[in-house]
Formats: C-alpha cells, sequence, structure tokens
C-alpha cells in the first residue's frame, strides 16, 4: 500500500468503522499472497489435491438469490457446480433451501448472459473492449463531477461499504437508492418509530397465536427460509406452548394464507381498519389494555365498531369475532403486517395499527424482541424499498445525474409507468447497467458491463433480517467464469475507487486481496467469534464454514406512541376493483422469470405456469360475465392489461390479482414476451408517511374482451371424495401426540 | 430369477404382499411426509429438477398437460368449498412422488421388465430397457410415472445449462419412461462409501434431495430396516406397518397412513395428516 494511511481511513476502506475501540490491533498487513487467489486452468491429469474425478466437493457461499442471505453449500465436480444445499451452519437457513435458491444454477449457466461490455453507439447496443467500456466510464464520471447515482437492489457487506465509499469520493454521498419492489419498508419504519428498533426478532416459534395481515413470511417476506424453520417449531405440538394457530387476514391468499387456520378475506386497503376493529373489540372486553394509548388514539379506536369494521372490510362480523376472540384468549401472540397492508396512501397507519395490537397484547418483549445491533455498522444492509424508486424517477426527471450505475435492481421492468421513469432514463446522460442478464433496464443502459454471475463472485453479505444471531455470509467462487469477459461486482467497484483514491486502494489487486485484508481486518474485534481458535488460519477456516458469526450488541426497545389515522369510510371511484399485484416465492418481483425451472414450477396456489393470468372470485367473474380462460382487460388510470381468467375463491370479490414477474420485455429467451407485467399501470401514489409506493392501492375497471385461451391448471380443485390429505382437528393432535 | 428357481419356490414366490410378500430385501427405503408441516413450497419439486436431470418441457408443452416433474406439489381445496364463499381453512398441499410400492402395479404390467423391483424396495427404471409401452403410467394409481413424447433434452438445457446435468445420473430421451428413484444415485454412493469403510449406513448420512432442501423438515427418508433410524421410529409412532390393505392401529387416532394402500400396493411412504384449528 502507498502512501500512509490513517487508521481511521483504514477502516473505512476495509468497511469496518462503527467498530469504535473493539479492534485489537490496527497494523497494516505487510504482504498480501496474491498467489491464493490465482486463477489457472488445471489439467485432469495433474488435479489439484482435492480434486478427485468422479467425487464431488463441496464449498460454501452465499445465495444471492432474494435478500434474505441464507448460506449454500455448492457440489462442485470437475470444475462445475452442479447442485445447491444450504449451509447448516449459517443461522439463516440453517442447512434449508428454497425454490429460488436451487435454481441459481440456471441463473450461472443461462445461456443468455451477458458475455462482454457493450456500448451504444448509433442507438444500438455492441459489443467494445473492456478497456475502451472503463476508458468511456472514466471519463464521463470525471466530467460528471458529483452528478454520479448509483442506483441498486438491497445490498450489504463490503460490497455496499465500497458503493458508499465510491459516492464519497465523486461527492455523490446521498445518491445510493436502493430499490427492491418486495420489501418491508413500511414495516421497518413503523417498528422504528414505535419501537425504536426498525428489525425487530420475531419469535414465531414461541408464540400460540399468529394473526398476520398479508406477511406472507413463508414466501417472500423477509427471510422465507428462515422463518420457515421457525414455522416448524411453531406447529410442533410437542414445543414451545403447543401447535401454534395461524390466522391470515389478507385480500388474495398468499402461501402463508394457504397454510393458515382461518384465512379472512378482506377488501384491499382496510386491513388497518380490521387492525382497529379488533382493538376496539379487544378494549370492550378489557379496557386496560389501553392504559397506555392517548385519549385521541382511543376515540379513533372507538369509532371501529363491528358494523363499521365489517361494511369496511367486506367481512362477515362473524370472522371478526372469531379472530378477536382468538386474540383475547390465546397468549402469547404475534400480529404481523406484510406489503398488502403497506401498500396503501395510510399504509403506514395501517401497519401501526397493527403494531398496537402487539403492545395491547403485552407481545412486546415476548414475541417481538429486540435486534442485536452489529458492530460493524458499515456492513449492514442497505434494504431496498420503494421510495427511493420515486424518489429517483423525481431527480431523474429534473436531469439531476448525468451518470447513473444500475446494479442488482431492473427499475425499467418495477417501475409503474405514471413514474415516468422511461421519460426520466431519457434525461440521463449516461447509464451504465452492471448486470448478468440482458434484463429490461440493462438494454436500456448506453454502457453494459458484465457481471460475473454470483456463483462465481467474491463478497461479503448481512441478512438484513437475523433472528438467530449476526452473521457476516461469505460469497465465495463455486467454480470458475464460465465467460472471461464478465467481472466481479467488488472487481468493478475496486476499479472504479482506484481510479479516484490510488492511494488507498491501489495496492490491492483485485477483490480478493482486498476481501482477504477486510476479513483479517474483522479478526481483530472481539466481537468476531471463534477468531481466537484457529488464528492463523482465520481465512481458511472463514471460507470453510462459510459465515463468520459476530456479537451483536444489547438493545432495548424505546416505546413511543405514533398518530394513526385509519380512514373510516371507504373512498368511491370510478374504478371498482383494486389490484393486486401478487409475487410469489418463485418468479419473486420478476426477476427470476428467466429461470426455466422456476418458470415451469406452478403457482403454489393457483398451480398455473408459463403465463400471466388474471385471478377473480367466482361471484365477480359472474358478475362480469366471464369465466375461466376468458381474456379480460384491466384497465387503471395509466394504462391497461389483458390475460386470462381464473376463477379462486381464494380471493376477496373486490379484489383482482394479477402474479407478479411476468411481462418482460427483454430478459432472454424464457422470459422476454411471456405475460403482462401488472406493475406497468399501477398508479403512483405513495404511503403519506413514509413516501413508499401504495403498491396495493390501484383502482381498475375489468372488462370482457370477448376472446378466451386455454388456462391449463395443474391437478384437481378437490379430492373427488378421495382422501389423499386426510385433515383432523388440533385437538386430536394434543391427544396423541401433544407433550 | 431361473425357470428352476420359480417352480422349486413357488409356494415362496406366491406369497402376496399381505403375507409379507416374496422379496427378501437388503434395506427398505422409506419416507415420512408430515402433511401439517409441508407449506406447499415447491423447494422439493426444484431440488429434485436440479438433482436428478429433469427436463422443462417449456410453456406450449406444459399447456398441453405435459411436465416431468417426479415430485408434484398438489394442491386441494376442503370438500365443502362449493358451498362456501372463500376456503377460510387455507389449502392442502400434497407433495406426490413415486411411492415405491412393496407390491407395485407398474412392474408386473412391463412386456420388457423396464420396471423392476430392486432388493432394497425401489421400483427401478431401465431407461435402456424401455420400449415405451407405457402400461406401466396406466397402471399406476398415483400418476407419478412420466413419458418422454419427446426429446425433451433438445430444448431443456441450451448451451451452457447443460453443464449443471448432475453426471451421476443420465438424461432421458423420447420413448422413455421416467419417474422418481428416491435418489438412487445418492443411495448408491452412500452404499458404496459405507462398503468401502466396512461399516452400515448411518441413518441421516444421506437423504434424497427433496427431503435435505425442504425447509420445515417435513420429509424425512430413511431405512425402515435399520429400527432406529428416524423414518422407522416416525412409522411405529404413528402404527402404521407394511404388508396391509387396512392398518389396524392399536390407537386409530395417530395420524399416520398409507394413501391408496386399500389397492393392495404397500406405498413406502407414510403421510401424517394435516392438522387444522377448527376453534378459531
Amino acid at each position: 500500500m502507498s502512501g500512509p494511511v490513517k487508521r481511521r481511513d483504514f477502516l473505512k476502506i476495509m468497511g469496518a468503522t462503527g467498530v469504535g475501540g473493539t479492534l485489537a490491533g490496527c497494523d497494516l498487513p505487510s504482504t498480501v499472497t496474491l498467489e491464493e487467489g490465482k486463477e489457472d486452468v488445471v489439467s485432469y491429469f495433474m488435479p489439484e489435491e482435492y480434486v478427485i474425478p468422479g467425487v464431488g466437493v463441496w464449498f460454501a457461499s452465499t445465495c444471492m438469490q432474494c435478500t434474505a442471505g441464507c448460506g449454500v453449500h455448492g457440489r462442485i465436480r470437475e470444475g462445475r457446480v452442479l447442485k445447491i444445499e444450504g449451509n447448516p451452519d449459517s443461522p439463516v437457513n440453517k442447512g434449508k433451501t428454497c425454490q429460488m435458491g436451487q435454481a441459481g444454477l440456471q441463473g450461472h449457466y443461462n445461456p443468455d448472459r451477458i458475455k462482454e461490455p457493450m456500448m451504444r453507439e448509433g442507438g444500438k447496443l455492441s459489443a467494445v473492449t473492456w478497456e475502451k467500456a472503463m476508458g468511456v466510464l472514466k471519463e464521463k464520471t470525471a466530467s460528471a463531477g458529483n452528478k454520479v447515482a448509483w442506483f441498486s437492489g438491497t445490498v450489504s457487506g463490503h460490497q455496499s461499504a465500497l458503493i458508499s465509499n465510491y459516492l464519497d469520493s465523486v461527492g455523490a454521498s446521498k445518491n445510493h437508492y436502493t430499490h427492491e419492489i418486495v420489501n418491508s419498508a413500511v414495516w421497518q419504519a413503523v417498528n422504528r418509530d414505535m419501537l425504536g428498533d426498525s428489525m425487530p426478532k420475531l419469535d414465531i416459534e414461541n408464540a400460540a397465536l399468529v394473526l398476520s395481515f398479508g406477511a406472507d413470511f413463508l414466501g417472500t417476506w423477509m427471510s422465507p427460509v428462515h422463518f420457515a424453520g421457525k414455522w416448524a417449531k411453531f406447529r410442533s405440538v410437542s414445543s414451545g406452548p403447543g401447535r401454534g394457530t395461524l390466522i391470515q387476514v389478507e385480500s388474495k391468499m398468499s402461501l402463508t394464507g394457504g397454510n393458515a387456520d382461518l384465512w379472512v378475506a378482506v377488501r384491499p386497503g382496510s386491513e388497518g381498519a380490521f387492525a382497529l376493529g379488533l382493538a376496539n373489540y379487544i378494549l370492550m372486553s378489557s379496557p386496560e389494555a389501553g392504559n397506555s394509548l392517548s385519549g385521541e388514539l382511543k376515540t379513533h379506536i372507538a369509532s371501529f365498531d363491528m358494523d363499521t369494521v365489517s361494511k369496511l372490510t367486506g367481512t362477515s362480523q362473524d370472522y371478526i369475532k372469531r379472530v378477536g376472540d382468538a386474540l383475547i384468549n390465546r397468549s402469547p401472540s404475534l400480529v404481523l403486517a406484510g406489503a398488502s397492508v403497506e401498500g396503501h396512501e395510510h399504509g403506514y397507519d395501517a401497519v401501526a395499527a397493527v403494531m398496537l395490537l402487539n403492545v395491547m397484547l403485552g407481545n412486546i418483549g415476548k414475541t417481538i424482541q429486540p435486534s442485536s445491533p452489529s458492530p460493524f455498522q458499515q456492513l449492514e444492509a442497505r434494504q431496498g424499498g420503494t421510495r427511493d424508486l420515486v424518489e429517483f424517477s423525481k431527480a431523474a426527471t429534473a436531469k439531476e445525474f448525468d451518470v447513473v450505475f444500475f446494479s442488482g435492481a431492473n427499475p425499467v421492468f418495477t417501475a409503474p409507468e405514471s413514474l415516468g421513469l422511461t421519460k426520466a432514463l431519457e434525461n440521463t446522460g449516461f447509464k451504465v447497467a452492471i448486470s448478468t442478464f440482458p434484463d429490461d433496464t440493462t438494454m436500456q443502459a448506453d454502457l453494459v458491463l458484465p457481471l460475473a454471475s454470483y456463483i462465481e463472485d467474491w463478497g461479503t453479505h448481512v441478512p438484513a433480517y437475523q433472528g438467530d444471531g449476526n452473521v457476516l455470509s461469505i460469497q465465495q467462487p463455486l467454480m470458475e467464469k464460465l465467460y472471461s469477459g464478465t467481472k466481479g461486482l467488488g472487481d468493478l467497484l475496486l476499479e472504479l475507487l482506484k481510479d479516484k483514491n490510488p492511494g488507498q486502494y491501489g495496492a490491492y489487486k483485485d477483490y480478493y486481496a482486498y476481501l482477504q485484508d477486510a476479513i483479517k481486518t474483522m479478526q481483530g474485534s472481539s466481537s468476531v467469534k471463534g477468531r481466537e481458535a484457529n488464528n492463523k488460519n482465520f481465512w481458511n477456516s472463514t471460507l470453510q464454514a462459510g459465515v463468520i458469526n459476530i456479537e451483536g450488541g444489547n438493545k432495548k426497545f424505546a416505546l413511543n406512541n405514533v398518530d394513526i389515522k385509519v380512514p373510516v369510510s371507504a373512498s368511491d371511484s370510478d374504478y371498482p376493483y383494486y389490484l393486486v399485484p401478487s409475487p410469489r416465492m418463485g418468479l419473486f418481483d420478476g426477476r427470476h422469470a428467466n429461470l426455466p425451472w422456476l418458470q415451469e414450477s406452478p403457482d403454489q396456489i393457483a398451480k398455473i405456469a408459463w403465463k400471466s393470468w388474471v385471478e377473480i372470485h367466482p361471484s365477480t367473474a359472474k358478475k362480469l360475465g366471464v369465466e375461466r380462460g376468458d381474456i379480460i382487460e384491466l384497465s387503471s388510470e395509466h394504462g391497461s392489461i389483458e390475460a386470462e381468467v381464473y376463477t379462486m375463491k381464494s380471493i376477496h370479490p373486490d379484489a383482482i390479482a394479477v402474479p407478479l414477474g411476468q411481462g418482460h420485455e427483454e430478459y432472454g429467451r424464457f422470459a422476454k414476451g411471456l405475460g403482462v407485467n401488472p406493475l406497468k399501470i399501477l398508479t403512483a401514489k405513495t404511503d403519506r408517511k413514509t413516501g413508499e409506493l401504495a403498491m396495493y392501492a390501484t383502482r381498475i375497471k375489468a372488462k370482457a374482451t370477448g376472446r378466451s385461451e386455454f388456462v391449463r391448471m395443474r391437478g384437481n380443485k378437490t379430492q373427488g371424495g378421495r382422501k389423499f390429505v386426510r385433515t383432523i382437528n388440533v385437538d386430536l393432535l394434543k391427544r396423541t401426540e401433544g407433550a | 430369477m431361473s425357470l428352476s428357481n420359480i417352480l422349486n419356490n413357488w409356494s415362496h414366490y406366491r406369497r402376496g404382499a399381505e403375507e409379507g410378500g416374496h422379496h427378501t430385501y437388503e434395506h427398505r427405503w422409506a419416507m415420512a411426509i408430515n402433511l401439517d408441516m409441508c407449506i406447499g413450497c415447491n423447494a422439493c419439486s426444484t431440488a429434485c429438477y436440479s438433482e436428478n436431470n429433469l427436463a422443462v418441457v417449456g410453456r406450449e408443452k406444459f399447456d398441453k398437460g405435459q411436465a416431468m416433474h417426479w415430485l408434484r406439489l398438489e394442491r386441494y381445496w376442503d370438500e365443502d368449498s362449493a358451498e362456501k364463499e372463500f376456503p377460510d381453512s387455507g389449502a392442502k398441499f400434497l407433495p406426490m412422488m413415486c411411492q415405491q410400492c412393496g407390491s407395485a402395479t407398474c412392474e408386473p404390467v412391463c412386456p420388457v421388465a423396464a420396471t423392476y423391483h430392486t432388493p432394497d424396495g425401489l421400483n427401478a427404471q431401465v431407461y435402456n430397457r424401455c420400449i415405451g409401452s407405457r402400461y406401466c403410467s396406466n397402471n399406476c394409481p398415483f400418476r407419478v410415472r412420466y413419458f418422454n413424447f419427446y426429446s425433451y433434452y433438445e430444448t431443456s438445457w441450451p448451451e451452457p445449462l447443460n453443464l449443471q446435468l448432475n453426471p451421476d445420473i443420465t438424461v432421458r430421451d423420447k420413448g422413455v419412461m421416467e419417474k422418481c428413484t428416491f435418489c438412487v444415485q445418492r443411495i448408491r454412493t452412500a452404499q458404496d462409501t459405507a462398503k468401502m469403510a466396512d461399516r452400515n449406513i448411518i441413518d441421516g448420512e444421506f437423504t434424497t434431495a427433496c427431503a435435505q432442501a425442504c425447509p420445515t423438515s417435513a420429509i424425512v427418508f430413511g431405512d425402515t430396516m435399520d429400527a432406529d433410524s428416524q423414518v422407522t421410529r416416525l412409522w411405529k409412532k404413528h402404527q402404521v406397518v407394511r404388508h396391509t390393505t387396512k392398518q389396524d392401529k392399536r390407537n386409530p387416532e395417530l395420524r399416520g397412513y398409507r394413501i391408496f394402500e386399500e389397492l393392495n400396493v404397500d406405498p413406502s411412504i407414510m403421510y401424517l395428516e394435516r392438522v387444522r384449528d377448527t376453534e378459531v
């Protein structure tokens, strides 16, 4: 490393600020062994020690198919990675995987990957050399000054630190936009305000009752595999408080809803009213539950009587009472709010109303526990939401950026037309897409830098939700790069930083060398578990385990009251229905539409694959005069889409659901031109308090087109009187298997 | 199995499944699937695609009813769903794959003995021998045999997707029947490893791809001839026995059952009943 580097700078470079005084020593490592990072082609005649032809070897890494950060093992044979399994050492997924994690291999080996840099010349993207690409990029960024922005998905670990450091180095620190269409941003905002902790631990396994308002924690919410593990304990009759009961309140049945003991359909946007109605119901039977509430709030709650709530939610009073009685009689409980509660103009208030139930029922400190703050704040996940998409669209429309980097996000696909992002991107001088696939955003970029797949790249990741201990999850290549023309994200960032700050980053040959140093720096922190045991081999043992366990600090909740105002009347509109753009585990937010395994894996509830469809309740279908297979046109104020009708009872009659994931205009052979994208016709309303996109608030009209198409559903609706799946009552289970 | 052997041991080979059958097993691979744990997430199914080189048929052929998912997730609604406005007790999920029957209906109908019974109780399929008569598939009450109507491999793995293919097993071509094997390649690897180390297979040292992936550990795989294996303990706990068409349980309230055992097929998968709390 050339020139003296101050300790403070060193920590920042290493992504270790926030460590405080916990570093044992701050000596710079004098040499960096680059030999270990060398890439050689190894002949089978002289295999490396660990390569035995015909025998699989397992290496640990981190899954990047969603933002949960599960640890994985990859099976490598003859230099190819063949199978992904969960890493039992990761506290996130404990050896398990979901289908998206399994399908990571199809992203890696995808035939539509970008293999070389491309630049827009004469309106068309054409291949260029890395030298030319980086030359142009450096030129553009040099002249852009601080008019540079970085638009990414959720990022964490050292890549996140380097993005921040890069933006700092050009004086554009504020211009990092993180965007995820599937997120829990409002939930976090409410928790931050009410509990002083945006990501509290949710003790599902020790709850007797979970009441979930649209939180699809088994499918798409926060950390599905982690919660599925908790679910197994929650449902176990012999542990904790016995088999827990799940009540799911939502307008379209999610995977979690499919597993509910009681599933209640509500009108979209009325979940907050439902929650306050329950609060009212609880206060009537036990007024002391409202001791901490302000008088104003109590008055607001009192306006949600049974009649009003039943009318607002479009749900029978019987259901509301049943849910209320369950909450009163079963303790400890846990009440959750998911994306469909958040996605309205009063989304924050609705989520706060849900959290209020937790406060009133005494769940805070029981089933909702404080998170452990990590000593490595700079590595923490920068979680995406939709506010940054809205803000970015505004800023780009105002021509605030000359250079924008896109990595790990596909805003051209996820942004509603009404945000005007397409126009805004035209106003952006130079768009750089760092991408593995030719997705919708990448194909509109001016410069495309081919990214190595996550299976070929180095990195570190901090899961956003850490239920069972803090961890830094290591991402290491599971095989050599398929295409020599691709680069890792860390390598690219380092190259950009070397250009701006050669004194500090110049000594690192590559990201591997940087990471090795960074991990060794962490070894100096007393918060890192197991660092003493095998001191010299810390790096190797870290790679072997795939995770670094970190001692998190202790935190206490700081309870606050927040204002809650949920609309007491439903708004009328010329558009009678609500559009539910429903994500599912599998295609997720559309990022997995190019993986054939996931395309061919049917929707868990509808059992349809390879297409888009419109889910409506049979009573709505009757009203509209359509049947299964008829093509229906859905129009909002901002456009219309068409798809085949599929009638299901697992949806509220006022809701019309269109699954997310299809409708890509680009994205390779498996995804392109398949189905429709409901996000396109969303109205760009936002939540009043957080500015997050009101994703579930779009009103639509529906009209039959007179055309129809065949919809293949897998399997049958009922068992035809036969008993393939037999069901018993929980009492019987308690009698036979209870503790 | 020579003719003289059959003639000499006629009475032995005549023994039906309910009398214990005529097989002498080395292992007896089996499963226990807890339907109250199964969340219907499809992780098992995709894990199976990854492990067993299952072809993707593509949109058009999928619409025609083809698919090679050896393990599929069935979803049912309540029997009274026709009268109800909403399915208010959720959905019913059922992971359905080959039940590796003890007296499988698919085996005796194969004109070329491409499907046969292995000494460890699997209904094996010899792809090289299969002539595609599809009798086995017609005879399977579980509908878990999948026929290669086309050379799916031609479109399923455009390069370099083919690099992911598991070299431990084959890719099947047009005209061949295929099915769940209980990840026979993993079984054989474990057997070889144990043999080299001069020991028996240890319960839990390997498992099938579906069981390994399952986020809730709803699927338990193992050897029912190993008295201490987890799967044996579960079968015993739920008083489910083989070689019967009707379980005669001391405690009939226990959850274990086998689908279609009344057909005398002797399935090797025990399901545990789904549970719902009807009090709420």
